[in-house]
């Protein structure tokens, strides 16, 4: 069983990487640090395939891996240095769920990808990460598996997180 | 339904993931419901958005190729297309004999599920070569238009790409390439209508899930179409609308 589940990782694992850098690239903002934290990914992955089980959902895994290393990266960064660098990574505030019309809605839809990117960009982080995983074709539960947390935390987070985007790129002025 | 949990299930709902029986209620609701039908738009539109707009990074090849050179070797066949840098011919055995595993030991249902999941694997693959097309790969010179492009891939392939459409008024040829694909070398043609670029990749269909007819969807915002025709794999992706897509598809292999 635990060889069966190493074998999956070892030939499956790097068929994601693309998947993961982008991820990264969206987390740390910075090509260099995305390309260190998908190298981290995969040792840390490579360290930890015995507990993979087999067949269940091993992009899942790797998105967690990566995230909890981008986690742990920006908790090494606090400790060092006193800038708040760790965003808030829950952030369950209420947002304000905006009635957006015909004419924001077109608003909308003339951003260009600078715009969008750059409202995302400012999204909180915990936000920014469900926006992305959703993007990346998961399902609520699978987001929940890796951020370990409830699906019905990832179904409430994820509404906030599109309303203030969409609140946002509504009111976007170039 | 109550407008709340009309709100909550609009996403789901506009991706198919409903259950039949949801699906019918919630439509039922936004026919009665003005508000709740603003705010699927409001979805739909953020969705539409987000995909189309917002930028994809693929992995650098240099960091690939790191990757693979501290990768362990694999100690049971692939069942599914490898990296760009592995031999063409270990993905070849390993794709082949994945295969005949699947169909031993877990009949119909598992061979499916493979298939589906090598499918996703390429589309995948089409969409992060083509952004790397979009990031400025070279393309050889195409004054002559096709008769230059074909001749100009002589050497730089182990196979001739069957490519007849040179483009015309409404697709202009922009110029080829050779670029990795997978586990083997693509002749990549590129197409522009408008401002949109679409690249077509050719490849050795053996080894590789190609369906033998045509395949559709939308990746990451990216429309593509997948399809094999001879012995030969050809994946065709652009941010053009997916009818667009098809036109090119039609004048590139006309049925």
């Amino acid at each position: 069983m635990a060889g069966g589940a190493a074998d999956e990782v070892v030939r499956q694992a790097l068929t994601h990487a693309d998947a993961l850098y982008n991820f990264a690239r969206w987390l740390a903002r910075d090509p260099v640090e995305a390309e260190d934290l998908v190298q981290e990914t995969y040792a840390r992955a490579l360290g930890a395939a015995q507990q993979f089980e087999p067949g269940s959902n091993l992009k899942a895994w790797l998105f967690r891996i990566l995230r909890n290393a981008f986690i742990d990266r920006r908790r090494r960064s606090r400790r060092e240095a006193s800038p708040p660098y760790l965003e808030d990574l829950d952030a369950d505030g209420e947002v304000a769920e905006p009635a957006l019309g015909e004419l924001q809605l077109d608003q909308i839809r003339a951003l260009v990808a600078e715009d969008v990117a750059a409202a995302v960009h400012a999204l909180p982080e915990s936000f920014r990460t469900v926006i992305l995983l959703d993007l990346e074709g998961m399902t609520e539960a699978e987001v929940a598996n890796v951020l370990g947390c409830a699906t019905g935390t990832v179904k409430s987070r994820l509404s906030r997180a599109r309303a203030l985007l969409r609140d946002r790129l509504a009111a976007y002025r170039p | 339904m109550d407008c709340s949990t009309a709100q909550e299930l609009n996403l789901n709902g506009l991706r198919g993931r409903l259950s039949a029986e949801r699906a019918a209620e919630l439509r039922e609701h936004l026919s009665t419901c003005a508000r709740c039908r603003d705010h699927a738009e409001a979805e739909r539109v953020l969705s539409e958005v987000l995909e189309a707009r917002l930028p994809q990074y693929a992995a650098p090849l240099a960091l690939k190729r790191r990757l693979a050179a501290s990768w362990p070797p694999s100690t049971r066949a692939a069942p599914a297309p490898r990296r760009i840098w592995r031999p063409a011919w270990a993905a070849t055995r390993a794709t082949a004999a994945a295969a005949a595993v699947a169909l031993v030991v877990g009949g119909s249902t598992a061979v499916f599920v493979q298939q589906r999941s090598d499918l996703r694997q390429l589309e995948s693959e089409t969409v992060n070569d083509h952004l790397r097309m979009l990031g400025g790969a070279p393309l050889a010179q195409v004054a002559g238009g096709l008769h230059e492009v074909k001749p100009w891939f002589g050497g730089k392939l182990d196979f001739a790409p069957a490519v007849r459409f040179a483009g015309n008024d409404d697709f202009s040829l922009q110029g080829g390439a050779v670029e990795p694909f997978l586990d083997r070398r693509a002749a990549v043609f590129v197409y522009k209508r408008r401002l949109h670029t679409a690249s077509l990749f050719v490849v050795r269909g053996d080894g590789l899930a190609f369906p033998t007819t045509l395949r559709t969807g939308i990746v990451r915002g990216f429309s593509v179409a997948l399809w094999k025709a001879g012995d030969q794999g050809y994946a065709l992706v652009s941010d053009l609308n997916l009818r667009e897509l098809l036109e090119l598809q039609a004048e590139i292999a006309p049925p």
